[in-house]
């Protein structure tokens, strides 16, 4: 018997050893600034099928803002271009640094004469824990973020980004003054879209 | 008894190649390992050279001292030292740091003892060239800033955030020896700049009592 732990011994040394180097590496890699944000893997590019196409008129919607207003789509018919951008979830990686870029480039949509609308499946105290984050604790984000949390993901469900997991795709829907979708990019969900492209979409939004 | 003891051996046997094998592979490009007084001191460790594109705008160009014709690579560049700073339009924490790097920037040009040898670079992870000009406008940033569209550069670095700051210096045989090494901003810009100074051991130049007219 004693024999025996003897020889377990040289086994358990070794493991030790490992262990012990597995957890230095471990420290010195410690990310002290992903901060919160959840790391998802690799998800399926997009998982669902288009319901809308460019030429149709936007459905409408009615949904609570992290400001503590309504926003109906309806508001800006006649006054504004509308983009949309529906990103998956708060706290999630790419979502996390998408918005933030429009948030430097209001200059930008006002350009264009465009209203921002940021839509997510989730409730309002997590949006408003994750937009804070995006700016200094003095500023707030200048665009309406919007909760389509309950029903859920209704208003994504109507504009066919609902995802089996119960998250939105990562799409963007421009809307012309009319209220009528001229661009449509659902993204793949683990990238983010170029920003070029969304403005080529207000310049022709724009010219119509 | 006997088939025990050759199963143990075959199992550790296992082990130890797996271990190394790990190793090994974590080895091939690895981030550098913190000095433990100075986290950002990185001890001598050769800095991959790799490619920028062609700067369009002269002023940008004569600041690193780069010719026109087409793409070149760092080494090229007319400094002792490199400060790159890898950042992203997109990222919250580089839009706060920019005001920081730009008076990074500032204070080195104020001082004609390290004007000429210390150079700044931007190289935006993931960003296309539409959203490096978007940042350059927004923030105002003097210094040279160049897409990393595709994420080549950040990946075969094995960068994890941004903004990430290295520092390198340029050796007069064109090699790359990297002495900084930080993730995320910093709080205080001359400090910043007094660190890089200190950890590359450059000499600020004879032109010292000019810097203080």
């Amino acid at each position: 018997m004693k024999k025996q732990i003897c020889k377990y011994r040289y086994l358990l040394c070794l493991i030790m050893f490992m262990i012990l180097t597995g957890i230095t590496t471990a420290f010195g890699q410690s990310e002290k600034f992903s901060e919160s944000i959840y790391p998802v893997g690799k998800l399926k590019p997009i998982d669902t099928v288009p319901k809308l196409k460019v030429g149709d008129r936007a459905p409408g919607f009615t949904l609570p803002a992290v400001s503590g207003s309504k926003i109906s789509l309806s508001q800006y018919v006649g006054k504004n271009s509308v983009v949309i951008s529906f990103v998956p979830a708060a706290w999630t990686p790419v979502c996390s640094d998408q918005w933030p870029g429009y948030n430097i480039s209001k200059e930008l949509f006002d350009k264009y004469d465009a209203i921002l609308l940021g839509i997510t499946v989730d409730n309002i105290p997590t949006l408003y824990s994750w937009t804070k984050q995006m700016c200094s604790p003095n500023e707030k984000i200048w665009f309406p973020v919007l909760s389509d949390f309950y029903p859920h993901g209704a208003v994504a469900s109507k504009y066919g980004v609902l995802r089996s997991e119960g998250v939105s795709e990562r799409a963007l829907f421009v809307i012309n003054k009319k209220g009528i979708i001229v661009y449509i990019d659902i993204h793949d969900i683990n990238k983010r879209p170029f920003l070029e492209d969304l403005v080529k979409a207000l310049e022709e939004a724009n010219k119509q | 008894m006997k088939k025990d003891k050759s199963i143990l051996i075959i199992i550790s046997f296992l082990i130890i190649i797996l271990f190394f094998k790990s190793s090994l592979q974590g080895a091939e490009e690895s981030l550098p390992i913190p000095d433990p007084i100075n986290p950002y001191l990185v001890s001598k460790k050769n800095f991959p050279e790799f490619e920028l594109p062609a700067i369009q705008n002269e002023a940008e160009r004569n600041y690193l001292g780069v010719s026109k014709n087409g793409d070149f690579t760092i080494g090229q560049i007319k400094a002792e030292i490199l400060i790159i700073e890898f950042y992203s339009f997109y990222c919250p924490h580089c839009q706060r740091a920019a005001p920081d790097v730009n008076e990074v920037y500032q204070q080195i040009q104020n001082r004609p003892d390290i004007k000429e040898k210390i150079k700044i670079i931007g190289i935006g992870a993931g960003n296309s060239d539409y959203e490096i000009s978007s940042f350059k406008n927004k923030y105002k940033v003097p210094f040279p800033l160049f897409p990393d569209k595709r994420m080549e550069i950040f990946r075969s670095l094995r960068l994890r955030v941004t903004p990430t700051f290295i520092g390198i210096k340029i050796n007069k045989n064109g090699t790359l020896e990297q002495f900084y090494f930080r993730e995320g901003g910093f709080e205080d810009s001359q400090k910043f700049l007094a660190e890089i100074i200190k950890f590359s051991g450059i000499e600020p130049g004879e032109k010292n009592e000019k810097a203080n007219m």
